[in-house]
């Protein structure tokens, strides 16, 4: 195929320079170099074009049809030759190129016409050109100049009816059915196609089609020429004709650029590799949006679990149904990972949105990962919070029931016994009293106990007076002085309660196993952290590890988010420092 | 001496009628809840009003809070406050708004039979009676370098028991010595801890207590 497009480009090299030669040879003062060499050069671009982009995407139909036109339009000056059989023969064919080029311009950028009306006129368009250029031929005789000719005198291989008027006339009609009324409905045909093109399909189309009309307006123009009278006025022809050139080269021109484009794109999902290296989550879907030249792409994430799309934020979206947008689904072994909704035109690249998406995969499936971690993880947080805070709840609930249940009965049934022992102190035997009394002392120790038991459940200082008050009262149960230092002031309930359980505890340990004589507790509040500290002067070695109840602790404060932290080198005294995170 | 008793656990507070009534009270009313408290202090106008400190529907401080009320509106009512734990955080709390005729206790102090109706009494008269475990807390917060440290064993007891609200009589009694030892004992305490000795008992547990809790 390339040495097919190489051979192709060789001839029309040859080809273009036989053009202008025959041009400057036929057309005598009715032409210029410049001219001549401006048709042909215009047509070499549409020649260059056409190949570049057959040789880029061998499968679109659009490289082809643009080097025919590119070859039409340069066979169509051979048409001037004085050589009967080169005049006759390129006065047809040379006119049908323009069809040619209309082919390729309805056909961009997929290579296909696919709108019926499109189909329609290009088929009309051929079919009128090729019947009035015969018709023409037919009766051209010589003895009356065609129009865009010199005077002189040509000889039609078919000419049969030989009458020149008739001639004449028919190329006049012929002017106007094709370049007047074709071109007006070409015209009208490219703007709906343009106003109907979704945004991005319109940055691609609008340079190539506002060429195009470009073309067909001056070809509108020229079918007005047939009623009034050719302008003497030479400067506005020639502004005609550079007019014409001019759009004619933009055309080409404007497919190059296409072309580029989508290298450029391609270009840019070879930056996107490198671009999504480190990109969080979230900045996916723009560097996807560059990368294609869509602004209104999205990316939208593919959970498993739930068997539903949700976009970056998580929240659950349907994949839209209508013909504005479509929707590219990526995935990754056989499983759904991501889809992007997108313009409709990028389906026309497909090649390039698998690219993107392919380079994207990687990021894709970390994002995806991540969103989902991040909520599982999010889930177990909230549930280790739930299950700190039932948990606080309940041995509030079991406090209150001691003290309220179990205790008060005791106190209350000790007290009968107390009063029945004082009533029967006269007259009884000493044994029963002294039973008695040993019963209530029992009881008494019960009710101690439960005091104590439903203190180390949860204190009811914590919850009636806050942290300060409740490390106070700990304080000034120990066996020993302990200095204390708390900020005043009410925090969260389970931040207070889970500082309350690591000083008890952490003192627990210091008066059952450090050997301290000096201890300090502190709890204070810096940069959002709640910050308690206990630490003593004792022989340290303290662990978190080996089943003491700084253990459970360890869980408690992180599951708030927080730290726990033990500094015990041996023989170098204990500090324990909780942080624990308070809005406030 | 006429007594109220709010306290809504009916068993104990049947018990706790009867005590009184036993040692000789004139109990005048027996209420569960707050408001009947109010309209009981009211309507029999009584020398001391019993209250717990946790009464429906919180179960958490209405007691205390009811007992504050009738402090500030009926001042000649003595108050004693009775509950399943004392913290002296509160007790230093109320007995600076209430330092006369005023008492806080554990429940089981009522046990103590004699001890209580005395309490009861002292506390009726515009006396105090500050509960054990308290003064053991505010003996337990101490600093190291205390002048508490220099206080012998007997000292330190009764000190805590001039704390309690005790006069040296009643000192007396519970330790089983003289009254001339014990005067000896308060005269040393007064001196090492730097307090004016002082004749009057509610004045002299104010100075203690105002010693323990700096």
């Amino acid at each position: 195929m390339r040495a097919l497009r190489l051979a192709i480009l060789a001839g029309g090299i040859a080809l273009g320079v036989e053009a202008y030669r025959v041009q400057i040879d036929n057309l005598g003062p009715h032409t210029t170099p410049e001219r001549s060499w401006a048709i042909v050069i215009g047509a070499w671009l549409f020649l260059v074009a056409g190949l570049v982009a057959w040789s880029r995407r061998p499968t679109n139909r659009l490289g082809p049809l643009m080097a025919a036109a590119g070859v039409a339009l340069l066979l169509r000056q051979l048409r001037y030759s004085h050589d009967s059989f080169l005049f006759s023969v390129f006065f047809v064919v040379g006119e049908l190129s323009y069809w040619t080029v209309a082919q390729a311009v309805f056909a961009y950028p997929s290579g296909r016409t696919t709108d019926r009306a499109e189909r329609a006129l290009i088929k009309v368009g051929y079919a009128v050109t090729f019947v009035f250029t015969v018709a023409i031929l037919v009766f051209y005789d010589g003895s009356k100049p065609l129009r865009f000719f010199d005077p002189t005198r040509r000889d039609s291989l078919i000419n049969i009816a030989g009458h020149g008027d008739v001639a004449v006339t028919l190329q006049k009609a012929f002017v106007i059915s094709v370049w007047g009324v074709l071109a007006a409905a070409a015209i009208v045909l490219l703007i709906r196609k343009l106003v109907r093109a979704t945004p991005r399909a319109r940055r691609m189309l609008a340079p190539l089609l506002i060429a195009a009309i470009t073309v067909a307006l001056r070809a509108v123009f020229e079918s007005v020429f047939t009623f009034v009278q050719q302008p003497s006025n030479t400067i506005l022809f020639d502004y005609l004709f550079w007019w014409q050139i001019g759009a004619f080269i933009a055309l080409p021109l404007a497919l190059l650029a296409g072309l580029l484009r989508a290298r450029l794109a391609r270009a840019s999902v070879g930056d996107l590799v490198l671009e999504l290296e480190g990109t969080p989550p979230q900045g996916i879907g723009p560097a996807l949006a560059r990368a294609l030249g869509d602004r209104t792409l999205e990316v939208l994430y593919w959970l498993p679990e739930r068997s539903r799309y949700v976009d970056t934020s998580g929240r659950a979206v349907e994949l839209p149904k209508y013909a504005d947008r479509a929707v590219t689904r990526l995935q990754h072994e056989g499983q759904p990972l991501a889809a992007l909704v997108h313009d409709p035109s990028l389906l026309e690249e497909p090649k390039l949105v698998e690219a993107a998406g392919a380079a994207a995969r990687l990021a894709l499936e970390n994002a995806r990962l991540q969103a989902e971690t991040r909520a599982q993880l999010e889930e177990v947080r909230d549930s280790r919070v739930r299950i700190v805070n039932a948990a606080d709840e309940e041995r509030r609930r079991i406090e209150r029931d001691i003290h309220d249940g179990a205790q008060q009965r005791l106190v209350a049934l000790a007290l009968q016994l107390r009063t029945a022992q004082r009533r029967l102190r006269d007259d009884s035997d000493p044994e029963v009293d002294s039973l008695l009394a040993a019963a209530v002392g029992e009881l008494q120790v019960a009710v101690e106990e439960l005091r104590e038991l439903a203190r180390g459940v949860h204190p009811a200082i914590l919850t009636e007076d806050g942290l300060a008050a409740a490390l106070e009262s700990l304080v000034s149960r120990s066996p020993f002085p302990i200095e204390l230092d708390a900020d005043e002031g009410r925090l969260p309930a389970p931040v207070e309660a889970t500082a309350y359980f690591v000083a008890c505890e952490a003192l627990a340990n210091v008066v059952k196993h450090s050997g301290a004589t000096n201890a300090k507790i502190s709890a204070q509040r810096q940069n959002g952290l709640l910050v308690v500290t206990v630490e003593d002067d004792g022989v340290g070695g303290a662990q978190t590890n080996n089943g003491s109840g700084l253990r459970g602790l360890v869980d408690r404060v992180e599951a708030l988010g927080g730290r726990l932290r033990v500094e015990s080198p041996t023989g170098g005294g204990t500090r324990v420092v909780g942080e624990i995170p308070c809005a406030s | 001496m006429r007594v109220v008793v709010a306290e809504d656990s009916v068993l104990f507070r049947e018990g706790l009628v009867r005590v009184l009534r036993d040692g000789g009270f004139d109990v005048a009313a027996q209420v569960g809840d707050a408001s009947a408290l109010h309209r009981a202090v009211i309507a029999t106008k009584p020398d001391v009003a019993v209250v717990d400190v946790r009464m429906p529907p919180t179960q958490t401080d209405e007691g205390t809070r009811a007992a504050m009320e009738i402090s500030e509106r009926h001042p000649e009512v003595a108050l004693l406050l009775l509950s399943q734990v004392v913290e002296a955080k509160h007790a230093l709390e109320l007995f600076s708004q209430r330092p006369e005729g005023f008492g806080y206790l554990l429940k089981d102090r009522v046990l103590e039979i004699d001890d209580f109706l005395d309490a009861v009494r002292r506390v009726g008269r515009g006396g105090t009676a500050i509960d054990p475990e308290v003064i053991a807390q505010l003996f337990g917060r101490r600093r190291a370098d205390d002048p508490l440290a220099e206080l012998t064993p007997r000292e330190r007891e009764v000190l805590s028991l001039m704390a309690e609200g005790l006069s040296n009589r009643g000192i007396c009694d519970k330790l089983v010595v003289s009254p001339k030892t014990i005067e000896t004992h308060v005269n040393g305490i007064f001196t090492k801890l730097g307090l004016t000795p002082a004749a009057d008992d509610h004045r002299r547990v104010l100075a203690v207590l105002a010693f323990l809790r700096s």
